[in-house]
């Protein structure tokens, strides 16, 4: 097991590295030379070079790539070119917004796909099965950031539940965004748990403890939903990545001072040092958690843990 | 006179089998009331779409600033009001229609089109080539797809076409493991050794053996996959990172509206619907294309 762990925390260097090059690459592509939106416009030929050097501009795309990654390693993602401060502080400032909004997300997502995919897989072909598959389409084609709009509307406008928007209103201020990525969420959720539960449902055992008297409560909650929520752990770990993109728009929507907020304003400012900064930091934790999740669900399910014993 | 009648037997057993797949596939989906519905919508979405350059006039009437007649709540006139420049926001959403559609297909088109011959090549060539592209797809999937679809954008610059890139990009990974998954289910069967004994090209085996076992799966991906473009290149409008102003596209629309939420929220309510209409519309019918075409979910 801890083999296992070991070989996948070596893997994922050579993941992050190619995630911090695509988006390195990416970014370069980006028209226009940064240099002049720093110099200014009587600046000499000779500024102009120096102020490159400063920037890191000068050589090849391999060369800065790899005086980046030095960077990085060593906590440096550059400096904004805008508001000229420490991308990798600015990013830390934000990140805590953006995680408490992920994690009300995935609670409220949690919270409303998990009764919702039992009840639905329980009464298959019910008229609470088809319901609950409406509410899960309708969830699933819905834009969030309209979706975030139209809350507004409702619970800030006309009923002033809510404020429509910013921090400061404390727990009161988070629900509004995390329902707006939540939805989708919960809807994709709600769809992987009906499916999960009806495989399981279909399974022997739940024959055989139903037959040994365990009353049909006990059956759900503890035969089946438990070996239903594997599955459910690993979709979830995929989502994470979703929650992240999603707050990027709930971040717009209601101006949370998040990461998501942060790339969005860098781009309008072309602040490329921020902007790749902020990308690669963020797919860097989506991975992490990716691994992350991966190992619990080794260590969850007894059939995985036999596996990687071998 | 022997071979004419086996060659016969043959063309005729091979038309039979092609026609009896998609004949098979309509019967099923003609059973699914939530796809027919979806279906009816999508068609009716797509005649709005084609007939709307016959019905309003682009220049005067789409985009064209209006500023007396600004703001106006919905009427007989103006079915859905019209918006902040005076605009008829009913011709606006109507013509939306138009951008959206050629945006998601197209993107979903290129990120087919490229993802699929990348992950056949991998899986039939398998080895380090197919290690690393399953990597590649690992860190795509890894960088969320609004982040992705946002640093492309803004590296390409803002145009329609560099959206559908941008959408496209993100959508290929799926495609890559589609493509790869049923060429490997399908790589050490006999048929293909057989082939490969009487001397068929490499990627005429792929081409015409193995892949045609995999169009169902990759018809119901690709449905999927419209909607859900359809909703990143709207949102990246709404971030003012896709199609530019004055055309009318929905997520451009929500994102001029959203100034006005709070005493015009009819301009955030109607270009909204139509998103969510499109692709419910799409989900619909790609999910009784699943059902219809995989016999597990058949109970």
């Amino acid at each position: 097991m801890h083999r296992y762990i070991i070989k996948r925390l070596l893997m994922l260097i050579p993941v992050l590295l190619c995630v911090a090059f695509i988006i390195f690459a990416i970014m370069d592509v980006a028209e226009g030379d940064p240099v002049y939106s720093v110099v200014s416009a009587d600046a000499t030929e000779e500024e102009i070079e120096a102020q490159r050097e400063a920037m890191g501009l000068t050589g090849s795309l391999l060369e800065r790539y790899f005086r980046y990654v030095k960077g990085m390693l060593q906590g440096d993602l550059g400096t904004s070119y805008v508001s000229k401060r420490d991308v990798m502080e600015t990013y830390l400032t934000r990140l805590p917004n953006t995680l408490k909004l992920a994690a009300v997300t995935m609670a409220i997502a949690l919270g409303i796909s998990i009764p919702l995919g039992i009840v639905a897989a329980v009464n298959q072909n019910s008229i609470k099965d088809t319901v609950s598959m409406i509410l899960a389409l309708l969830g699933l084609s819905m834009p969030n950031f309209w979706l975030g709009l139209l809350l507004i509307i409702v619970f800030s406008l006309k009923l002033g539940w809510f404020p429509s928007g910013g921090y400061e209103d404390g727990v009161l201020s988070i629900i509004l965004p995390a329902f707006t990525i939540g939805a989708g969420l919960a809807a994709f959720m709600t769809r992987s748990t009906r499916s999960s539960m009806l495989d399981v449902i279909r399974q022997d055992y739940l024959r055989m403890a139903r037959a040994k008297g365990v009353s049909e409560r006990k059956v759900i909650r503890k035969h089946a939903l438990r070996n239903a929520l594997i599955p459910i752990i690993t979709v979830f770990g995929v989502q994470f990545s979703n929650v992240l993109g999603g707050s990027v728009l709930a971040e717009t929507v209601f101006a949370w001072p998040g990461v998501g907020r942060l790339v969005v304003d860098a781009i309008d400012q072309r602040d490329i040092p921020t902007v790749t900064g902020a990308l690669v930091m963020t797919t860097m934790l989506v991975t992490v958690v990716n691994l992350l999740i991966d190992i619990v669900y080794a260590y969850v399910d007894p059939r995985i843990k036999a596996q990687y014993m071998k | 006179m022997r071979d004419q009648i086996v060659e016969k037997k043959v063309t005729v057993s091979q038309k039979y089998k092609k026609r009896s797949t998609f004949i098979s596939i309509w019967r099923q989906l003609r059973k699914n009331k939530g796809a027919l519905i979806g279906l009816a919508m999508l068609v009716l979405i797509i005649a709005i779409a084609l007939a709307s350059p016959y019905i309003f006039d682009y220049d005067t009437q789409v985009i064209a600033n209006n500023i007396k007649g600004r703001m106006q709540a919905p009427s007989a006139d103006h079915w859905f009001g019209t918006d902040d420049m005076g605009r008829d926001i009913f011709a606006r959403v109507c013509y939306g229609a138009r951008y959206s559609l050629a945006v998601g297909v197209v993107a979903v088109l290129f990120a087919l089109v490229f993802g699929v011959t990348w992950g056949a090549a991998a899986g039939y060539i398998g080895g380090p080539f197919e290690d690393i592209t399953m990597r590649i797809c690992d860190i795509f999937s890894s960088i969320p797809s609004v982040l992705m679809a946002i640093a492309v954008v803004s590296a390409l610059g803002k145009s329609t076409f560099n959206l559908m890139i941008a959408v496209g990009i993100t959508s290929t990974a799926p495609f890559v493991r589609v493509a790869r998954a049923a060429v490997l289910t399908i790589r050490g069967e006999e048929y293909i050794e057989s082939a490969r004994a009487i001397g068929v090209p490499e990627w005429r085996i792929v081409a015409t053996h193995i892949m045609p076992n995999s169009v169902s799966q990759i018809i119901v991906q690709a449905t999927l996959r419209v909607g859900s473009a359809i909703i990143s290149a709207a949102q990246l409008s709404f971030l003012g990172l896709g199609v530019p102003a004055p055309a009318p596209e929905w997520g451009s629309m929500l994102s001029a509206g959203r100034s006005y939420i709070r005493d015009y929220n009819y301009m955030t309510l109607y270009p909204g619907l139509a998103i969510m209409v499109t692709v419910l519309s799409l989900n619909l019918i790609g999910d009784g294309l699943r059902d219809a075409l995989d016999p597990k979910l058949k109970r």
